[in-house]
């Protein structure tokens, strides 16, 4: 009784065998639950390596291509919002002109009517003859 | 006893299972069978759990060959598989382990004919019942510690748990297994040893 409780607990927990043909059962079973074990499942199971650099590479090239298409959109976005932006101040300059003409037009006429000598009075004409 | 060609034909053997030979393989299995059952059977309570997990358990095995480096590692690989996947499966369901009577160990089948093998089997009977109780982390701790003969270090690796952990697992285990068999008086206090600090 006085034997050292954790061995004691060694010899209760000594492992156990599986029932009878455990490992045959396994066997069986891999082609249901998983591949096959063949050389050709193995090349399943192991990929070639080109298959295993394609994996690799997969999600640096998803990673780098999606930069890309975001420096390319990005760079359409810009082009288009400066187009916008140079036709907006082309309108706004052809209306400056239009406004500058109107106004000038207004005061050569405001001008003339300034400047134009009046005309002279006809009945101080006729008395003087 | 030379261990070098038993580990030079086990090499060997999951090489050419890595080659994908299903004799090699079927050579792992039989080799690791009984501590991949015996880790779900203890864990898990009952045989069809520890059956179905063992095969669960082999079948990783069989997608991840190519990741297994060299046979310690294969052993390593196999309990940290076993013990984590049990622990998943009585998380997931708690209430369906079947520790109790009518699925007692074997061992507790047939009774012992000497006062030796009496004292074993009360033992075991106080360490079944201690197993239904524990937590699934702490029932892994004590079936890598006692049953796979693991240091505190590789139980730590393989449950990803920090040493101090497993080892308050093993000391409150170790205590509540004293008092379980005080309780059924199979050992008195005073023959207990004394407890380490």
């Amino acid at each position: 009784m006085s034997e050292d409780i954790e061995n004691q607990l060694r010899r209760a927990m000594r492992p156990l065998d599986p029932p009878e043909g455990f490992a045959e059962r396994v066997l069986r079973a891999l082609p249901e639950r998983g591949p096959r074990a063949t050389l050709a499942s193995v090349a399943v199971l192991h990929p070639a390596p080109r298959a295993k650099l394609w994996r690799r590479l997969a999600g640096p090239t998803a990673l780098a291509a999606s930069f890309v298409i975001a420096i390319v959109m990005g760079h359409y976005v810009a082009e288009y919002q400066a187009d916008k932006e140079r036709r907006a101040g082309l309108e706004a300059s052809r209306e400056l002109m239009d406004a500058l003409r109107v106004t000038s037009k207004k005061l050569d006429q405001a001008y003339e009517a300034v400047n134009r000598p009046p005309p002279s009075p006809p009945a101080a004409e006729e008395n003087r003859s | 006893m030379n261990l070098q060609p038993a580990n030079a034909d086990t090499d060997s053997m999951l090489r050419r299972a890595c080659e994908g030979d299903a004799t090699a393989f079927a050579g792992l299995v039989r080799l690791h069978q009984s501590s991949v059952y015996s880790i779900g059977y203890r864990m898990l309570g009952g045989r069809d759990a520890a059956q179905d997990l063992a095969q669960d358990v082999f079948f990783q095995l069989y997608r991840k060959l190519d990741s297994i480096e060299s046979i310690d590692h294969l052993g390593f690989w196999l309990r940290r598989v076993a013990a984590n996947l049990a622990i998943d499966r009585l998380r997931r369901a708690p209430f369906t382990t079947t520790y109790s009577l009518d699925t007692i160990a074997p061992e507790l089948a047939d009774p012992p004919s000497n006062d030796e093998s009496g004292e074993d089997l009360l033992m075991a009977r106080a360490l079944w019942k201690l197993m239904g109780e524990l937590a699934p982390a702490a029932r892994a701790v004590m079936v890598l510690r006692y049953q796979e003969d693991r240091d505190v270090a590789e139980i730590a690796t393989a449950l990803d748990m920090p040493v101090n952990t497993v080892k308050s697992h093993i000391k409150r285990s170790l205590t509540a297994l004293r008092g379980k068999m005080i309780g059924a008086q199979l050992i008195t206090a005073e023959d207990l040893p004394e407890e380490r600090p």
